[in-house]
């Protein structure tokens, strides 16, 4: 059990208080699918942005766990599941990627913004044509003196429509070869780079999404991050801490459903009784209990392990589905057991449902996580022939 | 064992258990084979990690380093604590 010093838990608390008063309106916004630009700001204004970055390039210096300590804590309090989504995303995108691989140049110049939240950041992995096999991407980047020429699209880009900064990753080498992706740090107002309008989506709708099109964009070599050929390597370590920063508010929102249904069926009543009295109730929260804690703990041991240097590679696929399985399951669970409440769109429980869904798609679907697994089980090894 | 015929024997019997472990060359570029891929670099890693002890989370590595038997041994070598080499 991790024991919280006073000034973790204060700091949580501060994020707290501000994450409290955010989403009054997100139902609204939901529906028109609008994105929360002052809770933005006055997340940012928290300093919220800046938690796991070197003091040097104007973050705070706090550890992963104490990252998601403090993400766990928005996920309860906020309500505008996109909203948090957009910040995690910002937050790993690009500034998890220049931190660990980016260089002493670039560090300086976009690290800084990153934190303070002056420019909002984005990555571009998947493609159309691609889907889940990100090593099969078509975005070519050729180089060409002293730059890089990026031609190709991709979608599904989170937080694209807002972004002033996108981590772009294209093909520099073969097809499928695990050394043929290369990482670059490209403005959005780079000539050539095109963002589509935003797309209508299931869940998540105040976190903007789009696709991204690049047409003869020149890229300096210096904004390339981790070195050429690196991708792969940049890409598994950001989704590391994608998954496990996103997740921590995922699971904030968890323990907020899961006590926001033990007040309801301890006062909601039928047949002369409260609903939570009834076994085919009590058991659903019980099971929604469950998944919360273990959602919890998943989260903050793989994190424990990375932060020690440990290999994570089969937690981190573990903890994935962990976590949004289990989230799936506590949102549907929410469902019925609101009724007619949780169907409709009056108060949120049908909203948190649809915001779940996305979780066992982005950031590796659960068929790649449970791929992942299985080929580091060596279940892929390919066999002597007799 | 050395340290490069302990993992061209590593190399055989995970990734290409029809190659006697004597025929794979040091420089057989186990990327552009398709030998090695994404997933199963990542497996790689873990085993390289365990055995030699490397801490990879704070290393600046590319697929290149992990490109032959080779240079997997240059990296084990570099990296590797001094007392277990």
């Amino acid at each position: 059990m991790i024991h919280w010093t006073p000034e973790q838990q204060e700091l949580r608390a501060a994020i707290g208080a501000v994450a409290a008063e955010l989403g009054k309106d997100h139902l609204e916004r939901d529906a028109a699918g609008i994105f929360d630009e002052e809770g933005w700001r006055r997340l940012r204004d928290m300093g919220l942005f800046s938690l796991p970055f070197d003091p040097a390039h104007g973050g705070l210096g706090k550890d992963l766990l104490t990252t998601l300590y403090v993400l766990e804590e928005l996920g309860y309090r906020c309500p505008d599941a996109g909203l948090g989504f957009s910040v995690s995303t910002h937050m790993v995108s690009t500034g998890v990627a220049l931190q660990r691989f980016g260089s002493k140049a670039l560090k300086e110049h976009y690290l800084p913004q990153v934190c303070a939240g002056t420019v909002i950041g984005a990555h571009a992995i998947t493609e159309p044509a691609g889907g889940s096999d990100a090593m099969s991407m078509r975005t070519t980047a050729v180089a060409d003196g002293d730059a890089f020429v990026l031609n190709g699209s991709k979608s599904f880009v989170s937080n694209g429509p807002i972004a002033d900064v996108i981590v772009v990753y294209a093909r520099t080498g073969a097809p499928g070869e695990v050394g043929g992706i290369t990482t670059f740090l490209v403005r959005s107002d780079t000539p050539g780079l095109s963002v589509g309008r935003p797309v209508a989506k299931m869940g998540l709708r105040t976190s903007p999404l789009a696709e991204l099109f690049l047409d003869d964009v020149r890229i300096p070599r210096d904004h390339v991050v981790g070195g050429v050929g690196a991708g792969f390597l940049v890409l598994d370590h950001v989704m590391k801490w994608e998954i496990l920063c996103g997740f921590a508010i995922t699971a904030g929102e968890m323990r907020r459903r899961l006590e926001s249904c033990v007040e309801y069926v301890r006062t909601r009543t039928a047949f002369g009784a409260t609903i939570g009295a009834n076994q085919s109730i009590a058991n659903r929260i019980v099971e929604m209990r469950i998944d919360t804690e273990n959602a919890h703990k998943w989260l903050f041991d793989t994190a424990e392990k990375l932060q020690a240097k440990a290999d994570v590679a089969a937690d981190i696929a573990m903890t994935k589905l962990v976590v949004s399985e289990g989230n799936v399951r506590s949102a549907l669970s929410a469902v019925q057991i609101f009724g007619g409440y949780g169907y409709t769109a009056e108060y949120g429980v049908e909203k948190q449902l649809r915001d779940a869904v996305g979780g066992t798609i982005y950031s590796g679907t659960s068929e790649i996580q449970r791929q992942r697994l299985a080929s580091l089980m060596g279940l892929d090894r390919p066999v002597k022939r007799a | 064992m050395t340290l490069q015929r302990e993992i061209t024997q590593h190399i055989v019997s995970e990734y290409l258990p029809d190659t006697p472990a004597e025929e794979l060359a040091a420089d057989y570029d186990l990327i552009a084979t398709g030998v090695v891929t994404s997933l199963q670099l990542l497996r790689l890693i873990g085993w390289l990690g365990d055995r030699y002890d490397i801490p990879f989370g704070d290393l600046d590595i590319a697929p290149d380093d992990f490109r032959s038997v080779a240079a997997i041994a240059e990296l084990v070598s570099r990296h590797r604590p001094v007392a277990a080499n």
